[in-house]
């Protein structure tokens, strides 16, 4: 899905954009599309796709359909569909999804589990 | 019968050409209707609600972005009033100089141009904010430094630069990034927050400081800096901002949405 940095930009319609300078708190229950650039604690649920950036800093539970991850995420992640993980990703958390590709320098610690494609959608 | 009302600063000498140009065009148009001058009148309020109630067939704002604030005030309180949906659309004739950035970007144009899209009567019903007591078309504008931002309970944004922050229905400006599309018929409110980011960090990438999300209710927080309402009225805080009234609007064919 998300090959690269520049990749979020083909992301058409996006729901959610979390800048940079940017603090979430909270539950975030969205529906589309969601970019991460920013500060994020509490939890981030999607029935969209989820773009995490390299400067990231998240302290939550993801759940989405599809995910490219970068940055700092500390908590477990679902995913339903493929899950891309970049080199400037540090994981600390347990994984779960149908799909994984993994960037040499990516750091991922916690249990990894991949599961059959889910049809159904994240109950949020 | 269409019902004209004149905001205060047209009442002056400066604009008599200008409303005597609009005059002849709406006479020409057919469109001769009863005047109301703001500047004589003790409740603005008042006098659209015996209008609506008398069956006037427009409500036509002569003047500013301002204007247009007052009078979809004036509308939207006469309807909670009587408990009344009201049908009655409202018209818009920008005059002179002032911001008319509404008037823009629902195509109609400055003056006897506006009497054209009047006379077209081209009307969509588009979503009304509110915010606080007050209501509003296109948006809601602060400050970020210090302001709060609670998302229906469910979670709070904190925002760590300078910059500012829109609550969009219908976009007046022209700068939002493509990815933003505030619909202003689909009772979702745009939150768009532009923060001063590294200028390196937005010469790489210009959407950089950039923040998007898609509500239908917030808190605003701030003790220091009021929200702007439709580019020209202030309301203090904590103010409760939601979408969940609508109203008849003649718009343009030019129109940005």
């Amino acid at each position: 899905m998300f090959k690269s940095q520049d990749e979020k930009e083909k992301i058409k319609e996006v729901e959610t954009i979390i800048g940079p300078s940017i603090k979430v708190k909270g539950n975030f229950n969205g529906q589309g599309n969601i970019v991460v650039e920013g500060i994020l604690e509490g939890s981030l649920k999607t029935n969209g796709d989820v773009f995490i950036g390299d400067k990231a800093k998240i302290a939550a539970i993801i759940e989405a359909r599809e995910a490219r991850i970068g940055g700092e995420i500390t908590g477990n992640i679902k995913i339903k569909k493929h899950m891309e993980v970049v080199a400037s990703a540090r994981i600390f958390g347990d994984v779960e999804c149908a799909s994984l590709s993994v960037e040499r320098g990516a750091v991922l610690n916690g249990k990894c589990t991949m599961l059959p494609e889910r049809k159904d959608e994240i109950k949020s | 019968m269409h019902i004209y009302i004149y905001d205060d600063y047209v009442n002056t000498k400066k604009y008599d050409n200008a409303l005597a140009r609009i005059e002849t065009r709406i006479t020409d148009l057919g469109l001769n209707g009863k005047i109301i001058r703001l500047g004589l009148l003790k409740n603005i309020n008042e006098a659209v609600e015996n209008e609506i109630k008398r069956g006037a067939k427009t409500i036509v704002a002569v003047g500013s972005d301002r204007t247009v604030n007052k009078i979809i005030n004036a509308i939207i309180i006469a309807g909670i009033n009587n408990q009344m949906k009201i049908e009655t659309p409202l018209g818009i004739i920008p005059v002179g100089n002032e911001s008319n950035t509404i008037a823009e970007t629902l195509g109609v144009g400055q003056e006897e141009e506006a009497g054209d899209v009047l006379s077209a009567r081209r009307i969509e019903k588009l979503d009304i904010a509110q915010a606080g007591h007050s209501f509003f078309i296109s948006q809601a504008q602060i400050a970020s430094q210090g302001t709060t931002l609670e998302i229906e309970k469910d979670y709070s944004i904190e925002i760590m630069e300078p910059g500012e922050i829109d609550v969009i229905n219908l976009s007046i400006f022209s700068n939002l990034p493509e990815k933003a599309k505030p619909n202003p018929k689909d009772g979702i409110l745009e939150l768009y927050i532009k923060t001063k980011a590294g200028r390196k960090l937005t010469k790489l990438n210009p959407a950089a400081n950039q923040s998007l999300f898609s509500l239908k209710k917030l808190t605003i927080i701030n003790p220091k800096y009021p929200i702007i309402l439709d580019n020209s009225i202030a309301v203090s805080t904590p103010a409760e901002i939601s979408v969940n009234r609508s109203l008849n609007v003649i718009v343009g064919k030019e129109r940005r949405f």
